[in-house]
């Protein structure tokens, strides 16, 4: 992998979104004149390049959701400035800088308990509780809404395109394992 | 959509609005800070100011005047609304994906009022769910379910009006096809009673009354025939009427109505729906009015027979109901799965074998072999389970049924003994409760059948009732081929703007390539030429007319378009060639063919200008078709040209072919071509370049070279590219 920088420190830009200063190794690929959005100065000794908005994107949201996160410039798609590999390597106010834009860029309700499941007319209704509280929505029947992860793992798409994630199916009770069947 | 939603008086009271003050938008925010559903949570915008109420409270007010570039983002699960608020990017709100598309309005909105204007952003995009019901919206304006009777008894009405001769032929073979089937048992109990139980029975009274009983159910036969065959053939006709009519009403459409749609949606309103309107007029429409004449004549004459035994009858009915519905319920989830499991396994096998090469490649042979038979146990294990669940509740539940039956047996066997009852009429009541029953598993179906006809009907009225703007008919006119683009702004979707404010005149015969990055608007700037859409503001003049008030037909039949990859209609090449101008004769065909290269592969293939081409037909190259698209353009004789990456597709030898061929096309035409290798572009007039949805720069080619700019740019660039 090409190292093009490498991140030294996350922070708080004044809207509240997550910013960052790369020492800049590689300058032929980031340097001021490269990259409109991140102005230059030289801070402690070493070349840096400061980023007002940069926006953390996770490589393996499913396989492992908290390793390989990519940080990229701007909010939308943008430059690669590093890749951590571990948000456990970072110091503890750092590592919450970057959850919290995680945040920002994902959504992911795990739902924990079916209430019901109602079919009706090529739709079916979902009232669940999920780890960011209970609610409802609907899914198409006819497409494949309901994909598999992994033999328990399963990922729902509504018809807005919210998804949603069931960890573990053989962790539902019989009753609702056998709601979930018409889908698997 | 609704962009401004009802909200809860408490937090209303709290707005204070005023007269210079008003209320916009208002919608839901249905995450919160810490990242959990949120609730009783709202984002109102009035004409100065934009408050936040999380959970009941106001938490925010913002002022419109501090604010400056809105914008909703779309993330993984989830959007958001941020704006620069005074100078700094801050974020508003966070919210589900069934938002997005409303905040991206709201954000059009704060834009607009930040720039001090005071118009209202409208979205005609339809609601994905009910805002009263809740329920999904199959795609159609109003909710199937809360859209009301009325509405669907007109629309039935409404397509059934060409219809009413045949309806009321079927109505009345119903009537009659009821009327025999309730005859027979009043036939039989005659049979018993006057006849088989008399002292000294009368052999020709009893052949009368086999005969009466043998010429009803010949009876029944002839008019259960007529009935269906009348209703099949109705179906069938009013499905293909509906077919056509919402063919030529989608081709009328404009591009916008369909490209709001997802694909394959429309293509089912057209297929699918139009199939549920016949199955319901073969199926259900055909037994309606027999069954439910049937029915109440039945329980009628039930009682008039006997009223203690007709309401004993009627007891085990609810149940009756329940089991089957409940019977019904299990069996379609049982076969459902049954059937994902089949599609697994045929999904799977179709991946190995199609990609047997790279598993044999990679030598993995057993482990695919493995996962296979996993699926294929479990289909088998499925499968096995349903099977025995049949066999086992099948006939337990024509048991239930037979319930009611059994009820009369025993009690009105007795009142037959006591005398109070005479065999014949037990006979009759028996044949009476059977009916009953029968048809109740038919009523049963019936609600499901209807909300499927409803949905359907709805979807095919959305189509039908869009209303069309019709223009009357447009100029006739001559073209030159002058062109001009005044402050022509355009986007597919209102909230978001392809192009911007374009500039730019064409003399007539003058040859303008357009560059420019993907996704830039090279695309839609001659979608709008060719009149596809309509500019959202601005006007596009040809000839000095704007485009608008042409005549689609003629105009059409004016303007050349090569594409990038060329649609050959199933047919012969001759066909295709003369697709463009359908009077044209032999020796004009040849002569359009030689000046578009094509002539001498087509010598080549089999068929000549007979060989069928298409979907199922004879393989051309893609130079080759492109050829056939110059040559189908060339019999056309244009005044307008329109190229869009008219040689990207195809290798060295056929694109030199193609750029001949259509070097002799251009000539003396007006002509916009779009190309990514910017050395096919070496032949025109002028250069425009699109970027940032604007032409950022126009001029020949000389001059943009010694501007250094954009053009300069990618010119080294492609050079540098080559030079590797």
């Amino acid at each position: 992998m090409e190292e093009t920088g490498k991140i030294l420190k996350f922070y708080e830009s004044a809207g509240g979104f997550l910013g960052a200063k790369v020492e800049n190794i590689n300058t032929s690929k980031i340097g001021p004149d490269d990259n409109k959005n991140g102005t230059s100065n030289t801070e402690a000794g070493c070349d840096l390049t400061t980023y007002e908005r940069v926006h953390a994107v996770r490589l393996f949201p499913f396989t492992d959701p908290a390793k390989y996160i990519s940080i990229r410039v701007g909010s939308e798609a943008g430059e690669e400035l590093a890749i951590i590999e571990d948000l456990a390597d970072l110091s503890p106010e750092q590592r919450e800088l970057v959850k919290r834009d995680l945040e920002l860029n994902y959504f992911l309700p795990v739902i924990n308990k079916i209430l019901s499941i109602k079919d009706e007319y090529g739709y079916a209704y979902f009232h669940v509780i999920t780890d960011k509280g209970p609610v409802r929505f609907a899914i198409n029947m006819g497409g494949t809404n309901v994909t598999k992860l992994s033999e328990t793992r399963l990922l729902i798409t509504d018809i807005n395109e919210n998804r949603f994630e069931v960890r573990d199916v053989t962790k539902l009770t019989k009753k609702e394992q056998r709601k979930l069947d018409l889908f698997l | 959509m609704i962009l401004k939603v009802k909200i809860p008086d408490k937090l209303t009271e709290q707005i204070h609005e005023a007269d210079d003050d008003r209320i916009y938008y208002a919608l839901p925010i249905d995450i919160n800070r810490d990242s959990n559903y949120a609730d009783n949570s709202f984002l109102v915008v009035t004409t100065k100011r934009i408050l936040l109420f999380e959970e009941g409270v106001l938490a925010n007010t913002l002022l419109i005047s501090d604010c400056a570039g809105a914008k909703a983002t779309a993330r993984v699960g989830q959007g958001m609304l941020t704006l620069e608020y005074k100078g700094a990017l801050t974020l508003v709100c966070r919210f589900s994906h069934g938002l997005t598309a409303k905040y991206a309005y709201i954000a059009r909105g704060i834009n607009i009022l930040a720039g001090g204007r005071f118009e209202e952003v409208e979205s005609n995009e339809y609601e994905p769910s009910c805002p009263i019901c809740g329920r999904a919206i199959p795609g159609t304006s109003k909710c199937p379910h809360c859209s009301g009777e009325g509405g669907i008894v007109k629309t039935v009405r409404r397509l059934a009006r060409p219809y009413h001769k045949s309806l009321f032929g079927i109505a009345i073979l119903m009537i009659l096809a009821s009327v025999t089937t309730l005859l027979n048992p009043e036939i039989q109990k005659h049979l018993v009673d006057k006849v088989l139980l008399k002292e000294s029975p009368g052999k020709s009274a009893a052949f009368l009354c086999l005969g009466g009983m043998f010429a009803l159910s010949l009876g029944i036969v002839f008019v259960n025939v007529a009935k269906s065959y009348y209703s099949t053939k109705l179906g069938a006709r009013m499905s293909h009427d509906l077919r056509g009519e919402l063919f030529d009403k989608l081709q009328a459409t404009p591009l916008s109505y369909i490209n709001d749609r997802r694909p394959g949606e429309l293509l089912n309103r057209v297929v699918s729906d139009t199939r549920v309107i016949r199955e319901f007029m073969e199926n259900v429409f055909c037994n309606l009015f027999t069954v439910a004449f049937i029915f109440v004549c039945d329980i009628v004459f039930m009682v008039i027979l006997n009223p203690g035994l007709a309401l004993l009858t009627f007891i085990p009915a609810p149940f009756a109901i329940a089991i089957l519905l409940a019977f019904r319920k299990s069996i379609n989830r049982r076969f459902h799965l049954q059937w994902v499991k089949n599609d697994d396994q045929s999904s799977s096998l179709q991946d190995v074998l199609s990609g047997m090469r790279v598993v044999k490649s990679y030598g993995n042979e057993k482990a695919e072999s493995e996962k296979f038979l996993k699926l294929s146990n479990e289909y088998a294990r499925v499968q096995m389970n349903n099977e025995s669940f049949w066999a086992v509740f099948n006939p337990i539940i024509g048991t239930v049924l037979g319930l009611g039956l059994l009820v009369v047996v025993f009690f009105g066997g007795k009142k037959v003994l006591e005398g109070e009852m005479t065999a014949g009429e037990l006979l009759q009541f028996m044949t009476y409760t059977t009916l009953l029953y029968q048809y109740i598993n038919w009523m049963a179906n019936f609600p499901r059948a209807l909300m499927r006809l409803k949905s359907s009907v709805e979807r095919i009225s959305d189509v039908l009732s869009y209303n069309i703007v019709n223009k009357g008919p447009g100029e006739v006119t001559d073209i030159n081929g002058e062109v001009v683009f005044d402050h022509t702004t355009f986007g597919y979707k209102s909230y978001k703007p392809v192009l911007e404010g374009i500039e730019l005149s064409v003399r007539p015969g003058e040859k303008i390539g357009i560059v420019g990055p993907s996704g830039a608007g090279k695309s839609t700037l001659i979608n709008l030429l060719m009149g596809l859409y309509e500019a959202d503001d601005g006007v596009l003049l040809v000839d000095g007319k704007d485009i608008r008030t042409l005549d689609r037909k003629s105009f059409h039949s004016q303007l050349g378009v090569v594409l990038q990859e060329t649609f050959l209609f199933s047919g012969t090449i001759l066909e295709n060639i003369r697709f463009a101008r359908p009077g044209a004769t032999m020796d004009e065909i040849i002569a359009a063919a030689k000046i578009a290269n094509a002539h001498d592969f087509i010598c080549k293939t089999p068929g000549g200008y007979d060989t069928y081409v298409g979907e199922k037909g004879y393989n051309l190259s893609g130079g080759e078709r492109q050829r056939i698209a110059i040559a189908r353009a060339v019999l056309a004789d244009p005044k307008l040209l329109i190229l869009d990456e008219a040689t990207a597709s195809l290798d060295t030898e056929s694109e030199y072919l193609v750029q001949t061929a259509l070097s002799a096309l251009t000539k003396g035409k007006t002509t916009f071509a779009i190309a990514h290798r910017l050395s096919t572009l070496k032949d025109c007039d002028r250069l425009i370049v699109i970027d940032g949805h604007r032409v950022a720069e126009c001029g020949s080619h000389e001059e943009l070279i010694a501007a250094k700019g954009l053009y300069y740019e990618l010119l080294t660039a492609q050079l540098q590219m080559q030079k590797v």
